[in-house]
């Protein structure tokens, strides 16, 4: 059973399309890249799976169960995680009480043990956070903030991780790291959606691709199937070429 | 029949009176996103100021209408937008709120100082009340077709501008992306500018209409409260859609004059209904208005800066204030302590916003209105014995706090689920139910088997406190109990700032989006922290009244509310040192100053209207002060902290206050001065401190580049030299040497000095 589903997801805005009948599926254990030429519809399919925006029509199954109609709240105490691609950090903490926090909403709203300092420590040390841990982190490049933001969401112990793109702002070393640690993520067994600009990062981490385009989804499989299909060359490229 | 047409066509009138003022409202709201608490002053200053022209002066109404509605509403929108809304755009909500309602307040001030209060005023319909049509039976005045006319008129022509015109188009555009618009070539602030200037002139319409439908006599308080019962249609129109807040607004008008005119006449709260429906009718539109869409912010830093303290730092803090005050009960008149005891107690109450407003971000406009459901609770709970051994026990005061956090949960409920603005308004309404409604139950009613009044006969007296052996009559151990009590209460408000709820807290107000989807409930932890706020007003508004001995509706006004959540904000509401700061500002100051220049005005008659102007005086700089929040958003006693952070390094400095402090202690202990000199060098000399240290030790107490700036400052530039005395030998070289010419010889000895420093510098080299 795939680890999220999403069965003919269309969201409009009054007379805008913006995700037009998508399905498709992630699995656990995996690196799952989303592309698409900006406005494709990524970060509000996004938007759907986490509980911000309600789909004009089609479902969202977790773990086959159906969360269409769950809280962003709710989802999260399912399993699922996401960064921003407009970051949303805690502007007024610290990178080490950015992180915390996310522990003491877990601690706070599940039953059980957390251990919420040796959780932080551990993540931050993962990240390769732990030497900045306790600056402002409305002082920290934009860059290392997007790694605080998945810190933070690895905080809640999830196992659907969604990247909004994760790599802009890095450095190219920066990003060869996180290449890296989301590979080892991913052989823990959490499943990741990447939607990402980096098409080098994308082709080297992911084993499916699905690619949008003005909210359809117009290819899905393997890095190689992906460069391949004509209709991802015309959607990124241009559309003279194919019809001439 | 007529009868229901009657009521019919007051409704529509009431309800178009409704939906100039709302539009107004939502106009400036989304353009400039900021709402405008001071759009109902703005209507209560404009029909004191027909009133001025027509009546008083003897203008034509139709000139003074054009003056007030088309030129002066207008110009008074452009003047707010200009020099106070425009600095808004990167503050926290709070903020935004505050500015507008120090604006209010100053408003008020105004009009009492320019309108004395005592006197009566009426106001007549325009085109006076014997002109009229026939209306299927009804006799319907000039103004009041006026009224409907225009609101059909106005919501025709803001259609049209919305949906055909450029502007409107650029206006909708201003709520979607003032960036973009920027982009595209428009002018944003010009746009947020003319719509203020429309709104402002909508409120000065509606100002001028509705006074003689309510009734025609002019009252300050009472006009500019009118805003509230338009509230909910605004809201109705989720305070973006026009044509839904026209709609609700109609309704409401409607609605309030049917229920004035058919309920039964033997039931006599029909009438204080009838004054509280609107914000009724607000609670019931909170219900059904749907969930806010979260969505992500664009993020960009405010301007507020919290500092947040240590559990440690808190209790020496804790501890030091209630050593002072322990000083100061040592030395001030018996005649201080009440006052002394009446800040503490607001103290108190302001505490409340700490963690709601300063930490979670929400905002509270009624806190006394909770006070008076605790006083309530506590007055039917709580009192023990009669006449002078009469007690409030622990029991009244337990149940009046618990109940109040419970009321103050329902309360917020309905408003949770949406944006903070909407509590706001939510505890705005709230706190004019309570005083329309809860406080007029001054007759005993049947309720749940009980016979009982909640606000017997419109006075509640609540005698002090007795808690186990800690007995309160005495002034002073009431004082004592109170700074504890304050210290604790503060201790404990930073120590839950500490812990991972406070985290929680802080992690919502700077991001709902983000906390939402790490599994938080934002509705749950809003709700928590509310029903915690509202406990702590609700144990101070007890306090409040105990201390006070009686209260009645005069202590739970809100402009009263108003102003302690502002000045609250401006002492820093994310901080306990700001409650404290808000607390003494109303508690003591206020009552110190007023009674001072009436007393004053008394002993010289002569100067009576003098005094009485420094009175007003005092009442518009506190709103000013409000309305200066906007250079300072994080607070005074934050600017004060930071300027003693250098002393830490100055050591001498501190120690040398702290030696003048206790000087000027003993001096008033042993009675050379009374207790206004004690207050005044104090003031100053903890004003003053930072500045002495600056002076009197500039190296311990500045940056390197403050340092260096204040070096270059002492030395005279080059082009000044020579200008308050002829040049020495040395200077004239140096300035040969600057300006590049052949320098003239120096004395010998003079020259080795000059060269030993121009090697050791190194920078100037001397022509060869």
């Amino acid at each position: 059973m795939p680890l999220l589903e999403t069965q003919g997801v269309t969201v409009r805005f009054g007379g805008n399309t913006a995700v037009d009948d998508v399905s498709l599926s992630i699995e656990p254990g995996s690196v799952t890249g989303l592309i698409g030429p900006n406005g494709a519809g990524k970060t509000t399919l996004f938007n759907t799976v986490t509980g911000m925006q309600r789909p004009t029509s089609g479902r969202v199954f977790l773990d086959g169960r159906d969360i269409t109609r769950k809280a962003p709240a709710k989802r999260a105490h399912l399993g699922v995680a996401r960064t921003f691609q407009r970051l949303e950090l805690f502007l007024s903490l610290s990178v080490r009480d950015n992180v915390r926090v996310a522990g003491d909403i877990v601690k706070a709203s599940r039953r059980g043990a957390y251990d919420v300092n040796g959780e932080t420590d551990r993540l931050l040390e993962l990240t390769g956070l732990a030497s900045i841990a306790d600056l402002e982190v409305s002082s920290i490049p934009t860059g290392r903030a997007r790694v605080v933001e998945v810190a933070r969401a690895l905080m809640t112990h999830p196992r659907l991780l969604l990247l909004d793109e994760p790599a802009s702002g890095q450095t190219e070393h920066e990003t060869e790291e996180f290449a890296v640690m989301l590979r080892g993520l991913a052989d823990t067994g959490l499943g990741i959606c990447l939607v990402e600009h980096d098409l080098p990062l994308v082709m080297q981490l992911c084993a499916t691709i699905h690619v949008l385009d003005q909210g359809r989804l117009i290819a899905s499989g393997t890095p190689a199937e992906v460069q391949a299909s004509p209709e991802v060359i015309a959607a990124y490229i241009g559309n003279e070429e194919v019809t001439a | 029949m007529d009868l229901f047409l009657t009521y019919t066509i007051l409704g529509l009138v009431l309800g178009s009176v409704y939906a100039i003022a709302a539009s107004g409202l939502v106009l400036t709201y989304t353009t400039s996103g900021i709402f405008n608490f001071a759009h109902g002053a703005q209507a209560m200053l404009a029909a004191f100021l027909y009133w001025q022209f027509k009546v008083a002066w003897g203008m034509p109404t139709l000139v003074a209408f054009v003056l007030v509605v088309c030129v002066i509403g207008p110009l008074l929108g452009i003047v707010l937008y200009n020099v106070l809304m425009k600095g808004l755009r990167d503050v926290e909500e709070v903020t935004k709120v505050v500015v507008t309602v120090a604006v209010l307040l100053g408003m008020v001030a105004l009009s009492q100082w320019i309108w004395d209060p005592t006197q009566a005023r009426k106001m007549d319909m325009l085109f006076g009340s014997s002109t009229s049509i026939d209306v299927f039976g009804v006799v319907v005045r000039y103004h009041e077709l006026l009224c409907v006319v225009s609101a059909i008129a106005l919501a025709v022509a803001l259609r049209l501008v919305f949906t055909r015109t450029r502007l409107g188009v650029t206006m909708r555009a201003v709520v979607d992306d003032p960036d973009l618009l920027r982009l595209n070539g428009y002018n944003p602030e010009r746009i947020a500018m003319s719509s203020w200037a429309l709104g402002s002139g909508l409120a000065a319409f509606a100002g001028v209409l509705v006074t003689p439908v309510a009734g025609g006599s002019l009252e300050a308080n009472t006009l500019t409260l009118l805003v509230i019962d338009t509230f909910a249609a605004a809201m109705f129109g989720r305070l973006r859609s026009i044509p839904r807040t026209f709609a609700c607004a109609i309704a409401l008008g409607l609605v309030v004059t049917y229920a004035g005119g058919y309920a039964p006449t033997q039931w006599d709260w029909v009438s204080n209904f009838k004054a509280a429906l609107p914000m009724v009718v607000l609670f019931l539109v909170l219900l059904v208005l749907p969930q806010d869409r979260l969505r992500g912010t664009s993020q960009t830093r405010t301007r507020e800066r919290a500092r947040v303290p240590s559990v440690r730092q808190a209790a020496v803090w804790g501890l030091a204030f209630v050593a002072i005050m322990y000083l100061i009960l040592q030395v001030a008149s018996p005649i201080m302590v009440g006052p002394l005891i009446a800040a503490l107690v607001f103290a108190v109450i302001a505490l409340s916003l700490v963690p709601l407003t300063g930490y979670a971000g929400e905002i509270n406009l009624a806190p006394l209105s909770f006070g008076a459901i605790g006083v309530i609770v506590a007055f039917h709970t709580g009192i023990v014995g009669t006449g002078l051994a009469a007690r409030l026990n622990w029991v009244g005061i337990v149940a009046g706090t618990i109940v109040t956090a419970l009321v103050g949960g329902l309360v917020a409920l309905p408003a949770l689920r949406l944006r903070g603005l909407y509590l706001a308004l939510g505890t705005m309404a709230f706190g004019g139910i309570v005083s329309t409604l809860v406080i007029k139950e001054i007759q005993p009613r049947h309720w749940f088997g009980l016979d009982i009044a909640l606000f017997p006969a419109g006075i509640l007296v609540v005698p002090p406190p007795k808690i186990g052996p800690l007995d309160m009559a005495k002034e002073s151990t009431f004082l004592m109990t109170l700074a504890v009590l304050f210290a604790v209460l503060g201790i404990g408000i930073v120590a839950l700032r500490n812990t991972g709820y406070g985290r929680r807290l802080a992690a919502m107000k700077d991001s709902p989006a983000a906390t939402a989807m790490l599994g938080q409930s934002l509705v749950k932890l809003k709700l928590s922290v509310f029903m915690l706020s509202a406990g702590i007003a609700g144990l101070g508004g007890i306090l409040m009244a105990s201390t006070a001995g009686s209260v009645s509706a005069e202590n739970f006004l809100i402009v009263v509310s108003l102003s302690l959540v502002m000045l609250t904000v401006v002492g820093g509401v994310s901080h306990v040192s700001g409650a404290l700061f808000g607390g003494v500002m109303v508690g003591l100051v206020f009552t110190l100053i007023s009674g001072t220049f009436s007393g004053l005005a008394i002993e010289h008659p002569e100067f009576e209207s003098l005094f009485g102007s420094f009175a007003h005086l005092f009442a518009i700089a506190v709103a000013l002060m409000g309305i200066g929040v906007n250079q300072n958003p994080t607070g005074v006693v934050h600017q004060i902290c930071e300027s003693y952070r250098p002393l830490r390094n100055a050591r001498p400095v501190l120690y040398a206050g702290g030696a003048v402090a206790a000087g000027v202690y003993v001096l008033n202990y042993v009675g050379v001065y009374g207790d206004w000199w004690l207050a005044i060098l104090m003031f100053c000399g903890v004003l003053l401190l930072p500045i002495v240290g600056r002076i009197w030790m500039p190296e311990r107490m500045m940056t390197p580049a403050e340092l260096a700036e204040h070096e270059a400052r002492r030395t005279p530039p080059p082009e000044l030299m020579g200008l308050d005395q002829p040049l020495s030998d040395t200077e004239r070289f140096e300035l040969d040497l600057l300006l590049g010419l052949p320098p003239r010889p120096l004395p010998l000895q003079e020259f080795a000095e000059e060269l030993e420093q121009l090697t050791g510098k190194d920078e100037v080299h001397a022509p060869a």
